[in-house]
């Protein structure tokens, strides 16, 4: 790490020491935001959770807490001054900002063994983009609120950081961590195994077939799942009620606070004897990019896995504003292909809009009472689809920028897809 | 001959029947306890019990209730019906220890015999459909979210065996919003051996009794045995009603009540008015004289014949009031003087009976004694989004330490944070006032939240008890058509502890609370489906379209390829239809 990263990561954890302790209402009055903590991290049920598991009751026997056993057994080691929660919440960041330094600094958004952008020069360098993460006022904002998202997040950057550096095995067991807290990083699965086996050095590489890899670290990502699942079967004293109240919880949203997502207002319109089947019809939508990414950005699987994330903060059942700033991070490692983007300008604005306007229409809804629920559910369609503008328009960037490596000739010039 | 032959034939055939209803007489009391409260009211409270068993056919215990507890193999049975606020400031404590009277709305409490919780729920369901229909309650929509199973705050009040105690499961109920109505009172009377025709039974009519300050009617039931084994059911039923004088003799003269014109208040004259058209009402100066068939809008219609007959220590009709005012009864009662403040009397059979009290100036009233707690409970914070409940719950003794357990049942869309509840004197803990938490989170959609805390309150404090909860935001089909009235939460309800046996002896309730949560926008389910649809298929749509198709030059793409492609293989197709008709052999 240079001295630009440490002054960064230096500035940040004091930026964020001085917002936890000289606003002391702060972290209070985040952590109760809908757009920052849902039912599923929301820091004040992770609390209701442990005060029930210290006090020898089930905190999956209720309608309250929906995070992963693993969380309590670390929560409950911890002293309870509030000065220590803060600073293993800004060590979750600051490791998430060391991950994003590895990955930036391996300079796999830019060369892979089967791509080499033409626009390498342009791209950030790593304390730039360590700092696009951690003054992100999406990233601070979900720091002080300590939803539980934080961890995920911080996870699924290692799992990257070790697939650019060639561990396979390091990537897979930090995924299965991820998914084991939040579920939807399984996903992430198939393009992080590409994204090792690219990154192999030729010599590990030769005579390691991607199939048999990939078989491998399905495999061990398998076992780590299942060790994690066991861990938890034995912090929850032997019972096995925690699937059906976290995973259960993801699957089936039986939750309808509101949030940025898209399924909440949804699924309060829904109609009852449709409900089940919107509800797979929109997990299944989820999945159902995998492979298309997959396929068609085989040369850049590091791109593959930030458009899922993207699509995941967008589609999943309890999407937070945490999610998109682990997206927004990833993105800035592709800072050259920025210039080849066409709506920049609609999606800043869009963002902005649906930021300041998501708080007001919530608080006309909830509080003053002069607007109705349709009020933040409009905020929330602006917020997705300003995201999902931003992904296509990303993925549209990256292809382009991958035809201008074949055809130097076309730069600048105007195309056509057919 | 042949005229006096009819009576003895008919005495000969009654003579067995009356030597067998004799015996059962016995088991049916009925009485009425009226108490003058301070602010011009009156606690008219009536009691009616029955004994008998399931078998007898010719029991005064009710055969149609019989058949239910037998069938759902209930035990004991205690259900109430409640309207109102029982002013405990201005009223003091309630009659019966507060056994009888339930929260406001619908309260349902059992011991059901079953060998273990399932079967339990099913009996616990057979018995609400039952009562439902018995009573025209909707009973039956005590379900599983309603539902609880009270640890600390309930004792079986009959005499059950060791071995059966071990089988019985205690279940409880609450429907808040319930309109307790005459369509309740009529099933109630019909219970009833004289069914309202007789005794102090006929006092009983809808009229008066819902249009009184607080009612409650109450039904208990359970087994009594004697010392030789010899079990009985009891059932008890009471109706016990806070009526306001004033209002009750301004019926008399107009129907409607409206406010009486300012020539006949009587004004507070030390008070300063700025114009002729203002007025402070006095009112409690005089004590308003009434009668009983002036409350109630007709006297009793004699005594009930299946009742017992009155004793000494048993009867029908007892006053308490002032000893100062006086008391005049109609013919035909006898009266027994108790004491200076209790008066009680007996009634004859086939004559009515009613009591008429002259007015008494100035006001006096009966000495009263405070309940065990003062309790009071509200909502707190404001938004629809999260919200607290705090409790206040004062002991007025000077000397004596108060412990209880405070009960409460919450529905699912209440979430409540166990680790904010909190117990404080004047703002301080000291660890000693919360004893014990007993506490069953709730389950979306599956059942509610059971909370009891064990309290113990040293003389003269008052306790403040906090906690906080979240709202939760509804399937659209799951609020009721007046959403945004908000959802009724059922009472909590304060037993209080013997400080010995740790048995409840004395219950109080609190008034439900109206909690608003947040609505959707119930008209437009199918603009939110095609909205969010739409943003999805935009999504789908502009990914998989920049993913599928590849990238030419604008220049190297000749008189707009798509239009070309398609008249290109428009001709082809034309084409080839043409040449396939032409080479077609023509066979006639």
């Amino acid at each position: 790490m240079d001295r630009r990263s440490l002054t960064v990561i230096i500035a940040t954890v004091v930026l964020r020491l001085v917002l936890f302790t000289a606003f002391p209402s702060l972290p209070n009055l985040l952590t109760n935001r809908v757009e920052l903590s849902t039912p599923v991290t929301s820091f004040k049920r992770l609390q209701e959770g442990l005060f029930l598991y210290t006090h020898g009751l089930s905190p999956y026997d209720g309608g309250v807490f929906h995070q992963a056993p693993l969380l309590l057994a670390f929560f409950t080691t911890l002293p309870s001054n509030p000065i220590v929660v803060y600073l293993v919440y800004i060590l979750s960041d600051v490791l998430s900002a060391y991950s994003l330094i590895q990955i930036a600094a391996s300079g796999v958004s830019v060369s892979t063994p089967y791509h080499t952008s033409s626009r390498k020069s342009s791209t950030w360098p790593p304390w730039a983009v360590a700092a696009a993460f951690l003054f992100n006022p999406f990233s601070i904002a979900t720091c002080i609120a300590r939803p539980t998202i934080v961890f995920t997040n911080t996870v699924i950057l290692t799992a990257i950081a070790k697939g650019v550096q060639g561990r396979g095995v390091a990537a897979v067991l930090a995924l299965a961590m991820a998914s084991y807290l939040s579920l939807y990083p399984v996903l992430l699965l198939p393009p992080m195994v590409l994204l090792a086996h690219d990154s192999l050095p030729a010599v590990k590489k030769k005579g390691r077939s991607l199939g048999s890899f990939a078989a491998v670290l399905t495999a061990v990502f398998t076992v780590a799942a299942a060790v994690l699942g066991a861990l938890s079967w034995g912090i929850t004293g032997g019972s096995w009620e925690f699937l059906a109240s976290t995973y259960g919880v993801h699957l089936l949203l039986p939750d309808l606070t509101p949030n940025v997502g898209l399924w909440w207002y949804f699924f309060i319109e829904m109609f009852d004897s449709f409900r089940e089947f919107f509800l797979c019809v929109f997990q299944l939508h989820l999945a159902v990019y995998l492979a298309g990414l997959c396929l068609r950005l085989r040369k850049q699987p590091l791109f593959v896995i930030t458009t899922l994330l993207g699509i995941s903060s967008i589609f999943k059942s309890y999407p937070s504003i945490g999610d998109t700033a682990l997206y927004l991070s990833l993105l800035s490692l592709y800072r050259h292909i920025f210039p080849l983007m066409r709506y920049t300008f609609f999606v800043t604005s869009t963002l902005l809009y649906a930021t300041l306007l998501g708080p007001a229409f919530y608080h006309l809804w909830i509080y003053a009472g002069s607007g109705n629920a349709n009020f933040f559910y409009a905020i929330t369609l602006v917020w997705s689809l300003a995201v999902t503008v931003l992904v296509s328009d990303a993925i549209f960037a990256v292809l382009r920028d991958e035809w201008e490596t074949e055809r130097p000739e076309m730069k600048g010039k105007e195309i056509v897809q057919i | 001959m042949r005229l006096l032959s009819w009576p003895s034939i008919t005495q000969l055939l009654l003579a067995p029947l009356a030597v067998a209803s004799a015996s059962d007489y016995n088991d049916y009391s009925e009485n009425l306890l009226l108490k003058s409260l301070p602010g011009n009211s009156i606690l008219a409270s009536f009691r009616f019990v029955s004994n008998g068993t399931f078998d007898s056919h010719h029991s005064v215990f009710p055969r149609s209730l019989a058949q239910i507890l037998q069938q759902s193999q209930t035990k004991e049975l205690h259900l109430k019906f409640t309207l109102g606020r029982w002013d405990a400031e201005q009223w003091g404590r309630q009659v019966w220890d507060g056994r009888t009277a339930g929260g406001t709305g619908v309260e349902l409490w059992a011991w059901v015999e079953a060998a273990d919780d399932s079967e339990a729920d099913a009996r616990w369901t057979t018995l609400n459909n039952a009562l439902s229909g018995l009573f025209c309650a909707s009973l039956n929509f005590i379900d599983s979210t309603r539902t609880i199973r009270p640890v600390m705050s309930f004792q079986p009040a009959g005499h059950h065996s060791p071995e059966r105690l071990e089988r019985l499961h205690l279940l409880h109920g609450t429907l808040p919003r319930e309109p307790v109505c005459t369509e309740n009172l009529t099933p109630f009377l019909k219970l009833l051996p004289c069914k309202g025709k007789a005794g102090i039974s006929s006092l009983l009519d809808g009229h008066r009794l819902f249009d009184a300050q607080w009612q409650s009617m109450s039904i208990d039931v359970k087994p009594v045995c004697e010392e030789s084994g010899k079990c009985q059911l009891q059932m008890e039923q009471t109706v016990d009603m806070v009526l306001d004088v004033e209002r009750s003799l301004g019926k008399k003269d107009s129907p409607v009540p409206k406010p009486p014109p300012i020539e006949q208040l009587s004004c507070d004259q030390e008070k300063p008015y700025a114009g002729g058209d203002s007025c402070f009402p006095l009112s409690g100066v005089t004590d308003l004289p009434w009668s009983l068939s002036e409350m109630f809008g007709r006297p009793v219609r004699g005594s009930c014949p299946l009742a017992v007959v009155p004793t000494e220590e048993a009867t029908h009709v007892c006053v308490n009031i002032a000893e100062k005012r006086s008391i005049f009864v109609s013919q035909g009662s006898e009266e027994r003087k108790r004491s200076p403040e209790l008066r009680c009397f007996t009634l004859h059979e086939n004559l009515d009976f009613d009591i008429v009290l002259p007015e008494l100036s100035p006001s006096t009233n009966l000495l009263l004694t405070p309940p065990p707690v003062y309790a009071s409970r509200s909502l707190t914070g404001h938004g629809q989004e999260r919200g607290g409940i705090q409790a206040v719950l004062n002991n007025p003794s000077s000397n004596s330490t108060v412990e209880f357990v405070y009960l409460e049942s919450l529905p699912w869309f209440m979430k409540p944070y166990l680790h904010t509840l909190s117990a404080t004197i004047s703002g301080k803990d000291d660890g000693n006032i919360i004893q014990d938490i007993y506490y069953r989170p709730a389950l979306d959609r599956k059942r509610g939240t059971q909370l009891e805390v064990r309290l113990r309150v040293p003389p003269g404090e008052t306790v403040l008890l906090n906690y906080e909860f979240d709202k939760a935001v509804l399937r659209y089909t799951e609020y009721p058509p007046d959403a945004n009235r908000g959802f009724d939460i059922a009472p909590a309800i304060i037993s209080i502890l013997d400080s010995s046996s740790q048995k409840s002896t004395f219950s109080i309730r609190t008034t439900s609370l109206l909690l608003s949560l947040p609505t959707p926008d119930f008209s437009m389910p199918y603009n939110v489906i095609i909205l969010t649809s739409t943003v999805m298929a935009l999504a789908f749509g502009s990914i998989f379209n920049i993913l599928v198709r590849r990238f030419v030059g604008a220049d190297e793409v000749i008189g707009g390829s798509l239009v070309s492609k398609i008249r290109g293989h428009v001709m082809a197709f034309v084409a080839k239809k043409r040449r396939a008709g032409g080479d077609k052999p023509k066979t006639e």
